[in-house]
């Protein structure tokens, strides 16, 4: 059994019993869930189709958590020279544009946890609200205890989490704008630190613990793991940017990498990636893929046609996940009254999809973008729903 | 249903080479006896040659590494290339050297390709790395999977395990993940590496395992023979690229203790350290070696000059070249206890000494080896370059002339340096379709592919005759898959079968519940979570195609 839920794909022995609050508040989700019983889906397809025959602009978004879903929407955006962009792109690309900048050291979960004795976690409580099992996916039975440095805005929630996983835990408050700044006095300062053992202040003017610099001076193998998500400073990618040069200048005589986590919106960027080299913001001209990070994402898309005020456009909105759709902004909304949404979603009554990997099969990947897990259904699939590829695919026929 | 190719200089390597009719009832060649079953459709061929479709037994077309290097390098991609620019043109005939997949799928059909083998297939990443062979259309694929750096192999060599448990773990594995043969990358080094070992030779001890490569060469070489895998172990040789190293690469050789070895890429593994600048060409040392035993096979890894992208499971021979990226940018992966992966672009460039040398080694390897069928070629796609510039290297193999034009434009010490003028050797066409059809699948065991005989899978090509054999091979006339005509003339008609090629192997049942408790202690998750079902191979357009035992 695998747990979807999260984008660890958590495949606990036994998911209903493991303390798990992400899992746990999905599953009230679910319970709660409108589930619709659609009527007239047929006239619902003739009036769609000929929207999209007509159609001018066609945006495909949304939150595709499955390979299948990817295909078809990759699929379906080229036979209607459409933009595709995952509506929650904007925290993946904060990592896609610095990688296509700078270049990347990263290390995976398992290669992390095995062997990496010191992690850097950058970020605030939201990570572990995000990925609770986090600290037990990157914990094992060795006997040597690894030290973690929450660097960042981490309360005590977070602390516990972290040591109740076993590890030798350390906060250190810091804003985040200012924790490429602060890594790279630490490094500067640590060896000499270690030699004189005395106790150090950081930028921001805390005091660091001289057994922390020692522990920093000595690893081995430094981890560095952030969430996209939580990255909510201007610029965000120039800072992750900032973060890959120096893990590339540790790793001139030490090892050190990146963990940078994603939400499952990283199946998507995977299959867009390998279908049309591209992972994600690309426009369809004449069947051909044509990437712009900036001007193809969706809220670009929405700004432009809001303002040109383009009526012959239509939004076909995909959700394969379970929480609320909160990621569009209400002003948004408002716009995309004024034009056709197909939703392609559990909530909506529109084309009602199963849940990717919760009410159907699903190939999905982990949120270091390694595993590609095959994700076998744990509840029913409801009775007249469909995955969103089929939709997908009848809309396009 | 029967298709009759007619009038057509058949050519496989196999039978003579000459005018005959072909005939294909259904998805496969028959004889010409069938005459009581309808014939579906004729083609009259005159000054046409027919071949069995290509197979590429070394190019990387899936799995994590490319699509790494695809996000990596989005400004590398130009649909509207200028097509006469100098150095560009293997890449113009491609949106990118990493290609999205169905337009990989399209152009290897565009050149008469109808197998391909992803080289690298991590463990962890099967999965992915047959997703993305799902969706290259139009070509059966493959994968060997990377062993030789996997922690609990590792573990097990040092612990002294019998070799009949490394055997069946190799079985499990190969098994599990769905691939059809074994591949050994810098055995131990990747692994050495994340314990930020830089430096590691055929004899040297890994730095936390206290293990050699010889060790692991000779454990994974005695398994895949034991298994009866059709492919002998494709390894990857330690120092890659670096000057000396025929040196690891003779030891590794030596390290197979006879038996059967395919060396990867090996232009990349036969440098000396003579010469002006202190790197020079052993590619006579290991074409000797090859000559003299039967056991050996190679795939060459030619460079080809222009923009391309490296990518390697190779990560300590990928990070010290790190400087050497143009552009200066690469990526750089521990995974899972398994592997690794190093992605840098790199601008061959006719004019630089040591990519000069290198052009000029691969053609020596062609030239210097008498036996076709034990030297495949390749560009390792797309490390030396795109696999689009196939037909410009079979001219330089089939033309002394042509060749000698491109030498003439090299640094002027390679020039000086190198024994390529003294190599008067042109292939013939049955020289160059043995060593793109009929010598890569007998490498793997394909034993119904890759020749024109009666029974085996009606992939064929046409091309027309022309005295340029670039033009020639560049596009065919016609291509037809499992029987179907699907492209012809330059249009597409539309999609093929699919198959994937899987070792047929028995697993040990003990080794099973031993490896899925070991598992998840190692690795933090369950076996589950990553072996590959048939199933999943599986589809209306999909089928396995299992090959098994020694040829």
């Amino acid at each position: 059994m695998i747990c979807p839920f999260c984008s660890l794909l958590c495949d606990a022995d036994d998911l209903d019993t493991i303390p798990c609050d992400r899992r746990s508040s999905s599953l009230v989700q679910f319970a709660s869930r409108r589930m619709v019983t659609p009527t007239h889906l047929e006239a619902r397809q003739s009036e769609v189709k000929l929207a999209l025959q007509r159609a001018k602009c066609v945006l495909v978004t949304g939150r595709i958590a499955s390979v299948d879903t990817a295909r078809a929407a990759v699929a379906f955006a080229a036979k209607h020279s459409a933009t595709l962009d995952c509506a929650e792109s904007g925290h993946v690309f904060k990592n896609v544009l610095a990688i296509q900048r700078s270049g990347l050291n990263s290390v995976s979960i398992a290669e992390a946890r095995d062997h990496s004795d010191l992690f850097i976690v950058i970020g605030d409580d939201a990570m572990l609200r995000a990925a609770p099992r986090m600290p037990f996916a990157l914990s094992n039975d060795l006997p040597n205890q690894r030290t973690v440095l929450l660097l960042g805005e981490f309360g005590q929630e977070s602390i516990r989490g972290w040591k109740h996983a076993g590890f030798d835990t350390w906060a250190v408050q810091c804003e985040l704008k200012n924790v490429p700044t602060a890594l790279s006095q630490w490094s500067r300062w640590s060896d000499q630190v270690w030699r004189e053992q005395t106790t150090s202040v950081d930028s921001t003017g805390g005091l660091i613990a001289s057994p922390l610099l020692e522990r920093m001076a000595c690893a081995q193998y430094t981890t560095l793991l952030w969430c996209a998500e939580n990255l909510a400073m201007a610029e965000a990618d120039l800072w992750v940017e900032r973060l890959l040069i120096w893990i590339a200048s540790r790793n001139e005589k030490l090892r050190c990498a990146a963990l940078p986590w994603t939400s499952t919106d990283g199946t998507f960027q995977q299959v867009c990636t390998w279908l049309t080299g591209f992972p994600g913001r690309i426009y369809f001209r004449d069947g051909i893929p044509e990437y712009d990070p900036l001007r193809n994402s969706y809220e670009h898309w929405i700004e432009r046609i809001s303002e040109s005020g383009t009526p012959e456009s239509v939004v076909v909105l995909i959700d394969e996940t379970i929480a609320s759709m909160t990621y569009l902004r209400p002003l948004e909304w408002q716009w995309l009254e004024k034009s056709l949404v197909i939703e392609l979603t559990g909530d909506s009554a529109s084309f009602p999809t199963w849940m990717a990997g919760f009410e159907t099969t699903a190939d999905m990947f982990r949120a270091d973008q390694t595993l590609l897990a095959h994700v076998e259904p744990t509840r029913n699939q409801p009775k007249n729903g469909k995955p969103a590829s089929f939709w997908l695919e009848e809309l396009s026929s | 249903m029967i298709t009759r190719l007619k009038g057509a200089m058949c050519i496989d390597g196999v039978g003579e080479s000459k005018v005959r009719d072909i005939v294909m009832d259904g998805e496969t060649i028959c004889s010409d006896s069938l005459e009581h079953k309808r014939l579906y459709a004729e083609y009259h061929l005159p000054n046409h040659l027919v071949v069995a479709g290509g197979i590429d037994l070394h190019t990387h077309i899936g799995g994590g590494k490319v699509n790494i290097a695809r996000l990596l390098l989005p400004e590398l991609v130009q649909h509207r290339r200028n097509p006469d620019a100098e150095n560009e043109r293997f890449i113009s005939a491609l949106s990118s050297p990493v290609p999205g997949t169905l337009e990989t799928g399209r152009r290897y059909l565009e050149m008469g390709y109808t197998a391909c083998f992803e080289p690298a297939v991590l463990p962890a990443n099967a999965r992915q790395a047959h997703a993305e062979m799902a969706d290259t259309p139009w070509l059966d694929t493959g994968g060997y999977l990377l062993l030789g750096n996997d922690r609990l192999l590792l573990e097990w060599i040092r612990d002294g395990v019998p070799q009949h448990q490394i055997n069946d773990y190799v079985g499990w594995m190969v098994r599990a993940h769905q691939c059809c043969a074994v591949k050994v990358v810098n055995a131990g080094g990747i692994d050495a590496f994340k314990f930020n070992q830089r430096h590691m030779d055929v004899d040297d001890r890994h730095i936390h395992f206290g293990i050699t490569p010889r060790r692991i060469l000779k454990s994974l070489s005695t398994a895949v023979e034991s298994l009866g895998l059709a492919h002998p172990l494709h390894v990857h040789c330690s120092n890659l690229g670096m000057a000396g190293n025929i040196d690891s690469t003779t030891a590794t050789i030596d390290a197979a203790e006879g038996r059967r070895l395919h060396l990867t890429h090996a232009q990349y593994h036969c440098y000396g350290i003579d010469g002006p600048h202190g790197y020079s060409s052993r590619a006579e040392q290991l074409a000797d070696r090859v000559n003299a035993h039967e056991n050996l096979t190679i795939d060459v890894g030619q460079v080809q000059f222009g923009q391309t992208v490296t990518l390697s499971g190779d990560t300590m021979h990928q990070f010290a070249n790190r400087n050497l990226a143009r552009p200066r940018k690469g990526i750089f992966q521990d995974l899972e206890c398994q592997a690794g992966c190093g992605v840098l672009p790199f601008r061959y460039r006719q004019d630089q000494y040591v990519h000069g040398l290198l052009w000029t080694i691969g053609i020596e390897l062609f030239l210097r080896i008498k036996d076709p069928l034990r030297v495949f070629l390749t560009t390792d796609h797309p490390n030396g370059a795109p696999f689009t510039s196939y037909p410009h290297l079979i001219r330089l193999l089939m033309d002394y002339d042509f060749r000698m034009s491109i030498f003439s434009r090299l640094h002027p010490d390679v020039q000086n340096s190198s024994s390529l003028p003294s190599l008067t050797r042109e292939y013939s066409l049955e020289e160059i379709i043995k060593m793109t059809r009929l010598g890569p699948a007998r490498a793997l065991g394909l034993v119904n592919r890759g020749s024109l005989q009666n029974g085996c899978i009606a992939d064929l090509v046409v091309y027309e005759k022309s005295s340029n054999p670039e033009q020639m091979f560049s596009k065919p006339c016609m291509v037809f898959r499992r029987g179907e005509l699907v492209y012809r003339d330059g249009v597409l008609l539309g999609a093929s079968n699919k198959s994937t090629v899987v070792a047929k192997l028995e697993v040990n049942l003990q080794m099973d519940s031993l490896l899925k408790q070991l598992w998840r202690n190692r690795y933090g998750y369950s076996a589950e979570m990553v072996t590959v079902r048939d199933e999943e191979l599986v589809s209306s357009n999909r089928c396995i195609e299992w090959t098994q035992g020694k040829t």
